[in-house]
């Protein structure tokens, strides 16, 4: 999946996989943040987004 | 109203006229697919084409159409209130419109605009600020069976100006007043340029050959029909996707969803299709039309008699032959009609 | 053998099946009713096996059908495959869909379909072809006013160009003799076309791919992998994909068809083939092929044996994307 939406141009790190046992919830904080601070950096996503207030 | 002429080194006047007040549109080519597209100036103008690949009835009838614009926030001044959507700006004319598909308009204003009650805005606004300027086929394709459901390459319904190549020259003839008043600049035509259409006409109409016959349709019980062993077979390659349907001049089905994203919402109709699983399921999980053989012969019980029945002996197909051509397993609706009318 | 030679071996194998009732219906082709566009036929008796054909215009898979009709019902049909349907068969079988006793199939080595669109675009896009037919290596085009000659060779489907596997992989009756396995195309070469670009490109070649598209869903009726009672794009709750001609709408849908079929595309090109739009799907599902094939070392259908990668975890299955 991650290889296709790059293939289509879309930023891989927009899309994160990890394995994270129920027990791991010090591993779970540490993903979620990195996730977020991947994505912030990279900025509004610019494909695949439909905005009906502006769509007619 | 009187025949006019049109000389093609005239036609550049006659276009820029039309766009003082209209967005024109012609078939044009690109990358080797016949589409509809404007039309900036009468050397881009195609003479020699069968038809565009799809129907023009997306201007009228777009495949994604915005019904209404809502706030869903009771709270906000103008929450809950539904915003129209604008009506079209500029009138259009589409040139070079081939006979059968004005005629399919024609057929859909009688089920899009039935009567006060039934009388679709969207539909009847861009129908009504647009022109239709025809181009008879003098060279019909194979697939073509106009001639054969109530049509033919010379047709006039449904069209304002209908237009005979003549080589150098167009014969124009006014349909309608709107048509006339088009017109209104051009000289009228001799009485040999008009016999001259009249042998296309003629030509035209006597190259098709395949067609379908409808008499025994017309006089059969609807049940006799609905229970022919003929659907068992007939659907048995059908795929079940849109493509009949979409490429139909006269398919008219549509689905209507509301999109909401957080308080903004719009509500919009899209192109639905007969074909479909999902176009007849219930909220119950029961659908009437559960297999590929209850849908196939939907559409050719509602172009060949249920359309019929209901509108005065009007059949909803025009023989435009594009489903012939884009089917992916070559479903042939003349095979189909004439085994139905066997 | 010449096609015609293959159209009589394949009644005379289809009148012998269903004559001994071995089978109740043959599936294969039989001549359209425009050029170019044979089509899918259902024999049920002797009689009607003559209705059936072999040309390079034999282009729908017609491992569809096996999964799009109640087998259970029909009990063993024979199908005509060649070595992708073939391929597409065992990825059936493979994934419990049928079983191998109750298909019979009639093997043809794919002397390489040909596309209709690159036929019509070789003689002039506004010309109206009546009559086509092949002599040897080359086609014979007919129409109003001219006669052509077009090298099949030019006018060959994108797939079959690269095809890896021309003779079917399993048979219970081989039509002719097995032909080369490959037409000597490099699939590397071409699959995956918008690797090399940038980002931003990538994303404006696909948008653009798919501009024509009217979701009419014909890539996806007309293949072989798709056979789910809802798709994905029918669900209703929750709907997942927007039904409209928004651009992220049509994406979305293409984007998720393609990677449902990874690891069990066989690049037959049906979907291409049935597309009334002539969009090039496979500039998309090609990725995955390729990536299937590099990553797992894998190539669906060649066998009944090996394990289809998505349906199975090996502890050296690539994960650098897992943190």
């Amino acid at each position: 999946m991650k290889n296709i939406l790059e293939y289509v141009g879309i930023e891989p790190d927009r899309l994160h996989f990890s394995w994270i046992s129920s027990a791991e919830a010090e591993k779970f904080q540490k993903t979620a943040t990195q996730v977020c601070e991947a994505v912030r950096a990279l900025g509004p996503a610019q494909h695949m987004i439909k905005d009906i207030r502006k769509v007619a | 109203m009187a025949d006019k002429i049109l000389a093609k080194d005239k036609l550049a006047e006659f276009i820029a006229a039309l766009q003082k007040d209209k967005d024109v549109f012609a078939p044009k080519l690109d990358n080797d697919r016949l589409v509809w597209a404007p039309l900036e100036k009468a050397d881009d103008i195609v003479w020699e084409f069968s038809n565009t690949e799809m129907s023009p009835k997306d201007f009228f009838f777009p495949q994604t159409e915005c019904m209404m614009h809502f706030k869903n926030d009771p709270k906000a001044e103008d929450g809950m209130i539904m915003q129209a959507e604008p009506e079209l700006a500029k009138e259009r004319a589409l040139l070079n419109i081939r006979p059968c598909d004005a005629k399919a308009f024609g057929v859909l204003d009688m089920i899009f605009c039935q009567d006060e009650m039934t009388n679709d805005v969207y539909w009847r606004d861009k129908r009504e600020k647009t022109l239709l300027i025809g181009l008879a086929c003098n060279d019909p394709c194979p697939t073509c069976f106009c001639t054969t459901v109530g049509c033919g390459p010379h047709n006039e319904a449904g069209l304002d100006v209908l237009l005979v190549d003549l080589g150098d020259k167009l014969l124009a003839r006014p349909i309608s007043d709107k048509g006339a008043k088009a017109l209104s600049a051009l000289p009228e035509a001799a009485a040999d340029d008009a016999a001259k259409a009249a042998e296309l006409k003629k030509a035209a109409e006597d190259s098709i050959t395949q067609g379908v016959g409808t008499d025994k349709i017309s006089g059969a019980e609807v049940l006799d029909l609905f229970n022919l062993p003929m659907w068992d077979r007939v659907h048995e390659s059908c795929l079940n996707c849109g493509t009949c349907t979409f490429c139909c001049p006269t398919c008219h089905c549509f689905d209507i969803q509301d999109e909401v994203q957080g308080e903004a919402g719009r509500r919009v109709r899209n192109w639905d299709y007969c074909m479909s699983w999902l176009f007849t399921v219930h909220g119950t999980g029961h659908n009437p039309r559960h297999g590929k053989k209850e849908r196939v012969r939907q559409r050719f019980m509602h172009k060949f008699k249920y359309i019929p029945l209901k509108r005065g002996g009007e059949i909803g197909c025009v023989g435009c032959g594009r489903c012939v051509q884009l089917c992916p397993v070559n479903i042939d609706v003349r095979e189909v009609v004439n085994s139905m009318n066997a | 053998m010449e096609n015609q030679e293959v159209a009589q071996k394949i009644q005379e194998v289809a009148k012998k099946l269903l004559s001994e009732g071995k089978v109740s219906c043959v599936i294969g082709f039989e001549k359209g009713t425009v050029p170019m566009r044979e089509r899918p036929f259902f024999a049920y008796t002797p009689e009607e096996a003559e209705r059936l054909t072999w040309t390079s215009f034999c282009c729908n898979n017609l491992a569809n059908f096996l999964v799009r009709r109640d087998l259970g019902e029909a009990g063993k049909v024979a199908v005509v495959a060649q070595g992708c349907v073939s391929r597409n068969i065992v990825g059936l079988i493979k994934e419990n869909q049928i079983s191998r006793e109750q298909v019979f199939v009639i093997g043809v080595p794919s002397p390489g379909m040909l596309d209709r669109r690159k036929v019509q675009a070789e003689v002039g896009a506004e010309k109206v072809i009546t009559e086509v037919s092949e002599d040897g290596e080359d086609l014979i085009v007919k129409g109003k006013g001219f006669e052509e000659r077009v090298p099949r060779k030019k006018v060959m489907r994108d797939n079959c160009y690269t095809c890896v596997q021309r003779n079917p992989v399993i048979v219970d009756e081989l039509i002719g003799a097995e032909t080369e396995p490959t037409h000597g195309g490099n699939i590397d070469k071409v699959s995956a076309p918008w690797e090399k670009l940038q980002a931003d490109d990538r994303w404006a070649e696909f948008a653009e791919n798919y501009q024509t598209c009217i979701r009419c869903y014909a890539c996806r009726d007309a293949c072989p992998l798709c056979y789910c009672h809802v798709c994905f794009v029918d669900e209703a709750q929750p709907q997942w994909c927007g039904k409209t001609q928004d651009e992220s709408d049509v994406l979305t849908y293409h984007v998720l068809r393609a990677f449902h079929c990874a690891g069990r595309c066989t690049d037959c090109g049906a979907c291409e083939s049935a597309c009334p739009m002539g969009i090039k799907v496979r500039r998309l599902t090609s990725k995955i092929e390729k990536d299937i094939r590099e990553m797992y070392g894998y190539q669906a259908g060649m066998d009944l044996e090996s394990k289809p990668p998505m349906s199975v975890y090996r502890p050296d299955d690539p994960q650098e994307f897992i943190k």
